[in-house]
């Protein structure tokens, strides 16, 4: 893999097969560095819409919650139901690194299973909550952090069911873990963003 | 046809944007049915989910996700590299993955967007030559310079910055091409998507958007449709300038050559390794701002309708969260540049280059705590101005400690004062202008009275002109035989900057002394007053659009047919000069290891990087090989 | 002799900045200060810029390579410690002396005004000003600022639509006006005359109209103001010109606006060819008006947001012309429109 390894006597030319390999300059795998750098991203996409929860309750005073009482049992339960996602998804990856096909194709249904019945959940609290974006500014902020939340849960199932397709044909296995193991540390931030998530906006307030 | 139709590429892709049209009117009006709302056509409902879907379509067509939908069906993937490398002038305008090819691409383009936005200062200037309306209205007026800014920051000098990184970049650490050459394509195929939406903005009923390109709320979410290509056109413009950044981080930490530790890593790969972070942070903030303001717009949330609760200021906290950072993303790549040709032009090493590297991530962390600088008149709490303006004013202490550094690379070096080395020192003097009036700025006593007027637009100017566009100029004509390998035009060259560098001045200094007399920005209407001064301005900024004329002429005719370059005709130590000119497809044919620093000029025998290859790779001109039979070259000794 | 260039550059520099007449006269007492402080930091900052500037032409000027230097190299110096301690601490130290000037000069500006200082609460809207102030138990409200010279004053700033930003450049002072907030500050006015007052935030069409004025008179001629102005309700003209008794000139009117009371101008907006004017943000009403009489038209002037005219954006035309302009001189305008409009009939 070193550079000295490639035989000295390849040509200085355009028709040869390929690059060559990088040096590996950092023990860090690239798709890992990648996702992280990523989700540091996500994370100031939150943040940005956690400052504009926090204009609108505190610096403009806005009532919070907007209007009566948010439903906090159903959104713990939820948060519960994603948080056991996090550990079926940490089984797909252990299941994959030990090439247990059994566990990976359970473990990818279950997670994307529970992943999907939080969105619903979700979607069906939306419609019952008895507001909606225009009722006022709080109720905005509330639709727009759960919202950008869901929107994740959107883009983690569509990762989730990526992997699971990968899985279903037989293209996952020990030596090739890293589009799995990606989709894995994605859907364990968005787990972990609910717990902020829930906290701030039902149980702080 | 059908084949074509099928194969990625612009046939396809025309194909994918009807598609993706029909898709979001099928999309919004069955929505729109099964919920009963009426009407169930609805027009601007339909443009904006076309906004937002359309590009996506378009870069499906062009055929940036093939790959990666391949590869998640599960079918199992080789790279072919199929896609890497232009052999004729057609594989520009495809999906390309090798990053000089991409590099050459995003140069290209956001060129052509300097020009775009360069002919909207000419009308803006046309209008403004004398008091009175001329020939455009309000709202025209209005569209115009908030077009011309947003055409020269989103679509010129950040990208242009990301195009010249992209191609240097992995050349200068001896990476055979960026870590994600996917990612990196997608990155700027999104640029002429937000390119277009901006130009389309023109043709929306109402004008294109005018609240300038800080489209404070709650101006822009009242504001016609036209805004909304503004709001809209910023995500794609984000969304590349954020897996750029992304790619560049993945770049320098995981591929960089054996030997090459952080300080040994030339100043242009630190100054994008800081960007980076500055975008990879900073950057979601305008997307949050905008997504904010198109949900105000679209679905009536009320993050900033007042009367509903929402808070006004925030939007501003929010945008120059991001947007303040965004002026040191326009600065520091800049800084890189000229690190790498002040040393070569002047054949000494960077002056102190540790603190050179230190002072840039001191920037990248204070850069995040002077955001509200932009709001000192703003209304909001009042107990925020004084920190806001130390910390504003610390910039000056590591912005200083480079030009200073810069200075002592300068003396008593051997300097040619070609091109490169012209714009260069111009950046000098005229980002110290601007970075002074900067400080200026900083301190509210002055600023609450100066804010809102051209004495901005002059800083503006110096910092972004006489700053970033100075030093991409540098840059363009430094790299330009490396790129193209051919020569430029060297008396063209310094005609050019010599234009540019007297106009320039003429245009914008006195922007300071009619700002501090009262004449406020954005107006296409001024006091009598002013008259004289509009017009020598007017007149210089006419002269100044024409000398870029000069630069487009030399990089055509030069590309076409200039002399061939040598592989390192400026005798650069740096490891992309050690390849030919231009570089072979997969730039090394193995990767070279780096023993000493960047810039160890004067330094008898001091080498760079070695290449493990019996072949001798390209010699300077004029030196000699010192490449014997052995497997080690030494690629260029000092003498 | 590097320092010598320095030295004379930035002496003449700095003589250049300070003579040069920068600012608008200084109509608030805080404005001496300010314009001090610009002083200070001219000062500071040209000798740093001619610093920069004179090194590099001394470099290119002593070092550039001259024929037959092509082969050759610098010194390989690598930095100094010394020289990188000064230019860190240098400019460390001019900063600290900037910021705490500031800091003094800023808390002496913020400084809450005496009691009993006088309050004017004042209103921006698309694309107008209005003032409102209590004088005993008279309510004042007005579309032209007037104040009494030498008498603190606060400023509660407020916006009725989007972010505008009140400023009289004489006064040194700014502040935006925010919808959903209020903004304040505080001076006294030290010169008398007549001031603009223009807004500096950007706030659609007709931001570069949006400008009014303040008069500052003598606290004698204050009062008498005061006592002239009718009722709360009324809005007063703020001794409009001409006075009560000549008649107004409806082509003026269109033409020129009433710089007293901020009306203003209508040709800035709209074409009409019997004034020459040109302005497009508005419709053509050469042709708009075809079909309207004199009635209907006053009653586009007088409230302009009833009806928007098809392919123009509501809040556009300023909706304060029955404050700005008395009585008389929205028939004045009517009827020179409709003359002008329908030939004379
Ligand atoms: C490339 C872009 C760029 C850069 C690098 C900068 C750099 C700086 N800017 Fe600027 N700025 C803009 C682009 C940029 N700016 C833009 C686009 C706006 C307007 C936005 C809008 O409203 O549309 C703006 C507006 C702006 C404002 C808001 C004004 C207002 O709207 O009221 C302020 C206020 O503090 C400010 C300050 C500064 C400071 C202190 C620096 C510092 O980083 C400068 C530091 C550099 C130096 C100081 C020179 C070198 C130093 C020395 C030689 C050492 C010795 C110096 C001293 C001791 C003084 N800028
Ligand atoms: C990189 C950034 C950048 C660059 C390069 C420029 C370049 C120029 N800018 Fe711009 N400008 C901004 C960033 C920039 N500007 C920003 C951020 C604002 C604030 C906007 C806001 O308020 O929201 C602004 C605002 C601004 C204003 C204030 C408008 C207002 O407040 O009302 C003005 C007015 O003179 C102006 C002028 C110019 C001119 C004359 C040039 C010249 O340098 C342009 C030179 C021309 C070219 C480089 C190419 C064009 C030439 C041709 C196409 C061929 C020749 C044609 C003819 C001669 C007719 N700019
Ligand atoms: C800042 C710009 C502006 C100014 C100043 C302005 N207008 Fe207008 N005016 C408009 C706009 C925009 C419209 C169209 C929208 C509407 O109907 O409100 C309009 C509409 C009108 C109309 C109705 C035209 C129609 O077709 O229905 C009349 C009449 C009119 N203006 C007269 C005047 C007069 C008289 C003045 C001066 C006293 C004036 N305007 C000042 C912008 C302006
Ligand atoms: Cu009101 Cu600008
Ligand atoms: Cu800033």
């Amino acid at each position: 893999m070193e550079a000295a390894a490639i035989p000295a006597a390849v040509a200085h030319d355009d028709h040869h097969h390929g690059p060559p390999e990088a040096h590996h300059s950092s023990k860090v795998e690239r798709e890992q560095l990648g996702i992280l750098l990523f989700i540091i991203s996500e994370l100031m996409l939150f943040g940005a819409f956690f400052a504009a929860m926090f204009f609108i309750r505190v610096v403009a005073g806005d009532e919070w919650p907007p209007k009566g009482d948010l439903p906090i049992a159903v959104a713990a339960t939820n948060a519960a139901v994603l948080l056991s996602s996090s550990v079926t998804m940490h089984w797909t990856d252990i299941s994959a690194r030990r090439n247990n096909q059994f566990g990976m194709r359970a473990g990818i249904i279950t997670t994307f299973l529970l992943g999907a019945t939080f969105l619903f959940v979700q979607i069906n609290e939306y419609l019952h909550l008895g507001f909606t974006p225009k009722t006022n500014a709080s109720a905005s902020a509330f639709f727009g952090l759960t919202g950008l939340h869901g929107a994740h849960v959107v883009i983690g199932l569509l990762l989730l069911f990526m992997s699971a397709v990968r899985i279903f044909k037989g293209a996952v296995d020990p030596k090739n873990l890293k589009g799995l193991e990606v989709a894995g540390i994605y859907w364990h931030f968005v787990d972990v963003m609910w717990i902020v998530v829930f906290t701030t906006v039902y149980i702080l307030g | 046809m059908a084949a074509k139709l099928r194969a990625p590429g612009w046939y396809r892709a025309a194909l994918f944007i009807v598609l993706g049209i029909a898709f979001a009117i099928a999309l919004l009006t069955s929505l729109r049915a099964a919920f009963d709302v009426s009407p169930v056509y609805y027009g601007d409902g339909v443009l904006q989910v076309a906004l937002l879907t359309v590009p996506l379509w378009f870069l499906g067509g062009m055929g940036c996700f093939d790959y990666w939908l391949r590869w998640a069906s599960g079918k199992h993937v080789v790279d072919d590299h199929k896609d890497h490398g232009a052999h004729t002038w057609k594989d520009y305008f495809k999906v390309n993955t090798d990053h000089k090819v991409i590099g050459i691409q995003y140069i290209c383009v956001s060129v052509f967007f300097m020009f775009v936005g360069g002919l909207m200062a000419m009308l803006v200037r046309a209008e403004l030559a004398s008091p009175g309306r001329q020939f455009v209205d309000a709202s025209t007026y209005n569209g115009l310079f908030s077009a011309h800014a947003t055409f020269l920051i989103f679509l010129f000098v950040i990208p242009v910055f990301a195009g010249i990184a992209n191609y240097v970049l992995p050349l200068m650490i001896g990476a055979p091409d960026m870590a994600f050459p996917r990612l990196n394509a997608l990155s700027f195929w999104m640029l002429p998507a937000a390119g277009v939406m901006f130009l389309l903005g023109f043709v929306a009923p109402g004008g294109t958007f005018a609240s300038g390109w800080t489209a404070y709320a709650p101006l822009s979410t009242s504001a016609p449709i036209g805004q909304t290509f503004f709001t809209i056109g910023v995500q794609f413009a984000g969304a590349s300038s954020i897996a750029t950044a992304l790619n560049f981080l993945v770049t320098i930490i995981t591929m960089r050559a054996p030997g090459m530790t952080f300080f040994r890593m030339p100043l242009l790969v630190w100054a994008n390794f800081s960007t980076s972070l500055l975008v990879v942070i900073a950057t979601p903030f305008i997307a949050a701002s905008q997504f904010m303001v198109l949900l105000d717009r679209a679905l009536g949330f009320n993050f900033f309708n007042y009367a509903n609760g929402g808070d006004v200021l925030m939007y501003q906290h929010v945008f120059w969260f991001y947007s303040h950072p965004a002026v040191y993303i326009m600065m520091l790549p800049g800084f890189g540049i000229i690190s790498e040709i002040l040393a070569v032009k002047s054949r000494k090493p960077v002056f102190g280059y540790r603190m050179m590297a230190f002072s840039l991530l001191a920037i990248v962390v204070l850069g995040f705590t002077v955001w509200a600088h932009h709001m000192f008149v703003s209304g909001m709490q009042d107990w925020i101005r004084i920190p806001m303006m130390i910390t504003t004013a610390l910039i000056a202490i590591p912005t200083g400690i480079k030009i200073f550094s810069w200075l002592g690379t300068l003396w008593q070096g051997v300097l040619h004062m070609d091109t490169p080395m012209l714009f260069a020192i111009g950046f000098l003097t005229m980002f110290t202008l601007g970075g002074i009036s900067g400080v200026m700025l900083a301190m509210v006593p002055l600023d609450i009275h100066v804010s809102d007027t051209y004495f901005i637009v002059a800083h503006i100017h110096y910092v972004l002109f006489g700053g970033s566009l100075l030093t991409i100029f540098a840059g363009i004509y430094y790299w330009f035989p490396k790129m193209t390998g051919r020569m430029y035009n060297e008396k063209l060259g310094r005609l050019h900057f010599w234009l540019t560098f007297v106009f320039f001045n003429i245009t914008f200094a006195p922007m300071h002394l009619i700002g501090v007399q009262g004449m406020p920005r954005r107006v296409y209407d001024y006091a009598d007053q002013f008259a004289t001064w509009n017009l020598i301005i007017s007149v210089s900024s006419f002269a100044l659009g024409l000398s870029s004329l000069i630069f487009l002429y030399n990089m055509i005719s030069s590309w076409r047919s200039g002399p061939r370059a040598v592989a390192n005709p400026w005798r650069a130590l740096t490891i992309e000069w050690q390849v030919s000119s231009p570089p072979p497809i997969f730039n090394f044919d193995a990767i070279p290891s780096v023993v000493g620093g960047p810039y160890e000029y004067g330094v008898p025998g001091a080498v760079h990087a070695v290449f493990p290859t019996a072949e001798p790779p390209p010699v300077p001109a004029g030196t000699e090989s010192a490449a014997g039979g052995t497997a080690t070259a030494v690629l260029e000794k000092e003498e | 002799m590097l320092v010598v260039v320095v030295l004379v550059a930035s002496a003449i520099g700095i003589a250049l900045g300070l003579a040069i007449n920068w600012f608008p006269a200084q109509g608030s007492t805080i404005a001496s200060d300010i314009d001090t402080f610009w002083d200070v930091l001219v000062i500071a900052s040209v000798p740093i810029f001619v610093l920069v500037t004179t090194v590099v032409l001394f470099a290119v000027w002593r070092w550039r390579m001259r024929p037959g230097e092509e082969d050759l190299d610098g010194p390989p110096t690598h930095g100094s410690t010394r020289l990188e301690v000064i230019w860190t601490a240098v400019p460390t130290i001019i900063i600290a002396g900037l910021c705490a000037y500031a800091t003094v000069l800023l808390l002496d500006i913020q400084e809450s005004p005496a009691k009993g200082t006088r309050v004017v609460n004042v209103t921006g809207q698309q694309f107008a000003w209005t003032f409102e102030t209590q004088e005993g138990a008279k309510k004042l409200r007005s579309n032209v600022l007037v104040l009494p010279v030498g008498e603190a004053v606060q400023f509660k700033v407020r916006s009725k639509d989007v972010l505008h930003d009140f400023w009289v450049p004489e006064w040194r002072l700014k502040v935006d006006a925010v919808p959903g907030i209020t903004t304040q500050y505080s001076l006294t006015p030290s010169k008398t005359g007549k001031f603009q007052v223009v807004c500096a935030e950007l706030c659609g069409l007709g931001h570069a109209f949006m400008r009014q004025f303040v008069t500052v008179v003598q606290p004698a001629a204050y009062k008498a103001w005061v006592l002239k102005q009718s009722a709360p309700a009324a809005v007063a003209g703020g001794g409009a010109g001409g006075g009560a008794g000549a008649k107004p000139d409806g082509k003026q009117l269109f033409v020129a606006g009433n710089t007293q009371t901020g009306a203003t101008a209508c040709g800035s907006c709209h074409i009409l060819a019997a004034a020459g004017t040109t302005g497009q943000t508005g419709p053509n009403l050469d042709t708009a008006l075809k079909a309207d009489d004199a009635a209907a038209i006053k009653e586009m002037i007088v409230d302009p947001g009833k009806e928007i005219a098809a392919g123009y954006g509501a809040n556009i035309m300023p909706p304060n012309y029955a404050q700005t302009l008395s009585a008389a001189e929205v028939d004045a305008l009517v009827s020179f429109i409709d003359q002008s409009v329908h030939g004379g009939k």
